[in-house]
């Protein structure tokens, strides 16, 4: 049976029985309504193929010369390495099920190879880092190697109780991450420590207690197998590739949206290249930074709401290393540093003697990055690099400099959480405004990464049903 | 005050647009299932490559009762039996209900669209 009208006759016989003449229409959903969506990242294009399937006439637009948004393999370099979003949950349903479904093979990643430590410009092997004099930290703490510094919060973190990460009871959490840490016991030697290579917060200063206690949940709660991962065996862009060749209608590229009205009888978008399109409502499926960039029919209050919610800033070198060359030097090949080029992450390619190896600053530490252009910026992480480990000389070269904040697209790797916004910002960001839907990882409730936008594409489609189904 | 009067005259027209938006028929529980349960449950009786167990035959069924599927200390320990109270329940917040569980699930759906879905979930072979 054709699966469009199969979903059409379960809408329409069980409870819309005043639409029934439009199951024999066809093409163009049960009374025609056509749905715009903003966005081909994964958010944007689920909740374009759960309403497709419910025949719905889609189009979707994305700004972008590609699909995929914030998930970009590098096609370009050996090894093809993830410039986002890199791995895929067990608990990731969502991402998982579509992948069986477009006959997307998944694998398990090879692993990155062990980290040693550059700490106060100290190199210390990884097996001597409970027992080395750089280690800044307290006799108790000694033991705890820095990237497990944060994990500590498990240790009494609510949770991983529940799930309701803006519940009012759990609100005096919703404070400045240093203080909440302090307040626990981490030691400031610690707290720098984290604050060093923070995946989750540009500064801890700036960061919601509760925010942090939310992505340690989802960690806290995984344990064997669970804990495991996968990525797409040929990039994780054929995901959302795979997911945009489904749909009826191939995504626009190329198309900036600058303007969204509301009209009584729908929505007229107006994109940069002049075009117009008139919809009965639209899913806007793009990071608030990009949202922020088009003009929408929103309260100031809202507006203003949108552009506080801070993005985490990422850059990322990809280099290439021809030969091992921590070898020789009796190092493990990654490195975790408290300096200017956080974490380098090196991980074997398939069937090569090459490695991929990616230098991963975040925080506020890529501000000046972020301020340079691209070879500048490429010049003053090499020149670091050369400076940790000059042996990498002659053997690396560079694939592709990653800054997803200067992207217009994107302005961030992920949303972040301030104190105080975890209890009020959240529900207020994604919440509908009349025919405008909003969706992406940024207004997730239970996930974060790849799974969140999936998650959040398919909260906003059914938020489309409820109006127009 | 310019200014001001122009907000109100936008948020003025944002609620006459939220009042002419139409209001379709309630989602019937197939149709929430299909959107917001069917990627990771199948209705089958056995486990297959879905992140959580079947669904198929629920109705009287143990908590983590089938076979073969990698259920949760606390899911297995609960005691639980699906019918409509303890589906709506579950449904509804399953920290609540059984904490520690190991399905990451927050519900978007109401409590009318709840209760539709776990009367329609029941009735599957």
């Amino acid at each position: 049976m054709n699966p469009l009208l199969s979903r059409r006759q379960l809408l329409l016989t069980s409870v819309a029985a005043p639409f029934a003449n439009a199951q024999s229409i066809g093409i163009g959903g049960p009374v025609g309504h056509k749905i715009l969506v903003i966005g081909a990242g994964l958010a944007g294009l689920n909740a374009a193929l759960i309403l497709e399937q419910w025949g719905f006439d889609v189009e979707v637009v994305e700004a972008r010369d590609r699909v995929g948004g914030r998930l970009w393999t590098l096609d370009h370099m050996p090894g093809a390495p993830e410039g986002g979003g890199n791995v895929i949950g067990s608990g990731y349903g969502r991402v998982i099920y579509r992948a069986h479904e477009l006959d997307v093979p998944l694998r398990t990643p090879p692993s990155a190879l062990p980290s040693d430590y550059q700490i106060g410009g100290q190199r210390i092997p990884r097996s001597d880092w409970a027992v080395a004099d750089a280690n800044p930290l307290p006799d108790d703490w000694r033991e705890i190697h820095p990237e497990r510094l944060l994990a500590k919060l498990n240790e009494d973190n609510p949770l991983l109780k529940t799930r309701a990460w803006h519940h009012v009871d759990l609100m005096a959490q919703d404070q400045p991450a240093d203080v909440g840490l302090r307040s626990l016991g981490f030691p400031e030697s610690a707290i720098r420590l984290i604050n060093a290579n923070n995946s989750y917060g540009n500064h801890l200063s700036d960061t919601s207690l509760m925010g942090l206690y939310r992505v340690l949940g989802e960690f806290g709660r995984l344990s064997g197998p669970a804990l495991a991962v996968t990525e797409v065996t040929q990039g994780n862009m054929r995901l959302p590739e795979a997911m945009a060749n489904r749909l009826t209608r191939p995504v626009s590229l190329n198309e900036p949206v600058l303007r969204i009205r509301q009209t009584p009888a729908g929505i007229k978008a107006t994109l940069t290249s002049g075009r117009t399109l008139d919809a009965d409502a639209a899913v806007i499926a793009v990071p608030l930074p990009a949202l922020g960039q088009i003009a929408l029919d929103l309260p100031p209050d809202r507006r203003a709401l949108l552009k506080s919610v801070a993005y985490h800033k990422v850059v990322q070198l990809h280099c290439i290393v021809d030969e091992p060359f921590w070898e020789a030097a009796g190092w493990s090949g990654s490195w975790w540093t408290d300096g200017q080029l956080g974490r380098i992450f090196t991980r074997p390619i398939p069937d090569s003697t090459r490695h991929n190896m990616t230098i991963w600053i975040n925080g506020d530490d890529c501000d000046r990055l972020n301020a340079l252009d691209a070879d500048a910026c490429t010049d003053m992480i090499l020149s670091a690099l050369w400076k940790l480990v000059p042996e990498a000389k002659g053997v690396t070269s560079v694939g592709q400099l990653v800054r997803w904040t200067t992207d217009p697209f994107a302005g961030g790797a992920w949303a972040l959480w301030k104190p105080g916004q975890a209890g009020s910002a959240h529900d207020a960001i994604r919440a509908p405004t009349g025919r405008l839907f909003f969706a992406g990882e940024h207004t997730a409730e239970a996930y974060r990464g790849m799974e969140a936008a999936m998650e959040s594409g398919e909260r906003a489609a059914l938020e489309v049903l409820r109006l127009l189904a | 005050m310019r200014r001001a009067a122009g907000h109100r005259i936008g948020l003025g027209l944002i609620v006459c647009l939220l009042d002419t938006a139409p209001m379709a028929e309630p989602l019937s529980g197939e149709a929430l299932f299909a959107v917001a349960c069917e990627a990771c449950h199948s209705l089958g009786p056995e486990p297959d490559h879905r992140i959580g167990p079947p669904l198929g035959g629920l109705h009287g069924r143990k908590a983590a009762g089938v076979r073969g599927f990698g259920y949760s200390p606390a899911l297995q320990a609960s005691g639980w039996v699906w019918t409509l109270p303890t589906t709506v329940a579950w449904l509804s917040d399953p920290d609540a209900a059984i904490p520690n569980n190991a399905m990451n699930y927050v519900n978007a759906l109401s409590a009318e669209e709840t209760q539709r879905l776990a009367e329609w979930l029941l009735a599957q072979p």
